[in-house]
């Protein structure tokens, strides 16, 4: 990926641009909207892709702009994991003491391949499922998405999609969902704290906020349990995708479509 | 190899640039105090980049680079707390915010597409999060009862 880049460093318009949209848009800042238990939240970096996007269409960006901005994609997401690796490290040794039950409990996230998966292909969604159900398609995700396939491939339409899906909606969902299952379900308060923790802090916030309401006499272990699981999905959440979320959810992709595939050819035949 | 560090480099410095004026407008640090912060973040992804050039394994730069970042913060690796001061300067949120804006104008070449799929995303994306977090919560359920927490 990073081997094409060569001379993209000299397309002044383009850092330009990205240099105008980020004053812009740190200028006008955060703000949150509050519904029911969850906020959306209208970040920066929300407002920059859609000017970022807006201007495409406009004689300020060229195709060449649009084509050096995937690789700048890729080259500047690389800093954001290095901020991540160095957010994780401090926090070792408390992984290392919560023990083995939180750690196993990060195997859950890959739910999201066998409920999310099977849908979307169902849906008609081709190569793009792959990146939109391998995960929730954080920022890490992004990035694994972009350094594998590329941010305009298939695929990185899939978790660019639901990279911002997740952004503004996230926490409201993930606030609404966790209020009705813990009360639905017959699981454990403790165990759906611990399932609070996927990787993305605003909705793990979102999520622990009506279990707190519901179980207020557990509030100091619920609270506990969550961030501990949302520390460790942070720091694992990139390593999983990369060994075992990514590989299973293509290897399912290519088992589905092919069955599906089939039988579409049988029909035919018939 | 020579020729993709010196672009890296460039590129990095370019970026860096940008982020430090969004951390300052953004986050009132001023770009001086979060230098040495991305710096470090520039050192660590360049060392990733390099090492997944020379390693022939097929694994992504981005978990090499996760990797240097997590050890040489973990307590007691030589400078960690010096390296943790640095780099906490430089606001998450302004890493990711020209990111974004690259990823808008690059996306705008394939909007078709993207728009295509549409509302299935708001379904799909639903089952994503309905996936993970009630897979975790049952995976949860199991071992706290086997470890009898529960």
């Amino acid at each position: 990926m990073a081997g094409q880049a060569l001379n993209l460093w000299k397309d002044w318009r383009l850092h330009g641009i990205v240099l105008a949209i980020v004053i812009v848009t740190e200028l006008i800042g955060t703000h949150g909207i509050t519904v029911g238990p969850g906020v959306i939240l209208l970040l920066p970096m929300l407002y920059a892709v859609i000017i970022g996007l807006i201007l495409y269409f406009t004689p300020v960006v060229k195709e060449k702009q649009s084509k050096n901005a995937e690789t700048l994609v890729f080259l500047s997401v690389a800093l954001l994991i290095a901020k991540f690796g160095v957010q994780a490290g401090p926090a070792m040794p408390e992984i290392i003491a919560a023990g083995p039950a939180f750690i196993l409990q990060e195997f859950g996230n890959l739910g999201t391949i066998f409920l999310a998966l099977p849908l979307a292909i169902f849906l008609g969604i081709k190569r793009e499922s792959i990146g939109m159900t391998h995960s929730i398609a954080r920022e890490a995700n992004l990035a694994l998405i972009t350094d594998k396939y590329g941010l305009s491939s298939a695929e990185g339409r899939g978790v660019m999609a639901m990279y911002i899906f997740g952004t503004v909606f996230g926490s409201i969902f993930m606030g609404l969902l966790s209020g009705f299952l813990a009360t639905v379900t017959p699981l454990h308060p403790l165990s759906f704290a611990m399932a609070t923790g996927i990787g993305s802090g605003s909705m793990a916030a979102a999520a622990l906020g009506p279990l707190v309401a519901a179980f207020p006499e557990m509030k100091e272990t619920l609270t506990a349990f969550s961030g501990v699981s949302n520390l460790i999905s942070s720091v694992t959440g990139l390593y999983m995708s990369i060994f075992i979320g990514l590989p299973l959810t293509v290897k399912l992709y290519e088992v589905m479509t092919k069955k599906k595939n089939n039988q579409k050819q049988d029909s035919k035949g018939v | 190899m020579l020729k993709s560090i010196q672009e890296w480099v460039m590129v990095f410095t370019i970026i860096g640039l940008i982020m430090l004026i969004g951390n300052w407008i953004g986050y009132e640090v001023l770009p001086l105090d979060a230098l040495p912060g991305i710096i470090i973040l520039i050192l660590i992804s360049l060392a990733g980049l390099i090492i997944h050039r020379l390693l022939p394994f097929q694994l992504p730069s981005i978990a090499y680079i996760g990797i240097i970042g997590l050890i040489i913060t973990i307590p007691g690796f030589p400078g960690s707390e010096q390296i943790n001061v640095w780099t906490a300067k430089v606001n998450l949120l302004a890493i990711a915010t020209p990111i974004l804006a690259y990823a808008g104008i690059s996306v705008g070449r394939s909007w078709f597409d993207f728009a295509k799929l549409g509302w299935k995303t708001i379904v799909v994306g639903m089952c994503v999060l309905l996936g993970t977090f009630l897979g975790s919560a049952i995976i949860a359920e199991i071992v706290l009862r086997i470890q009898g927490i529960i």
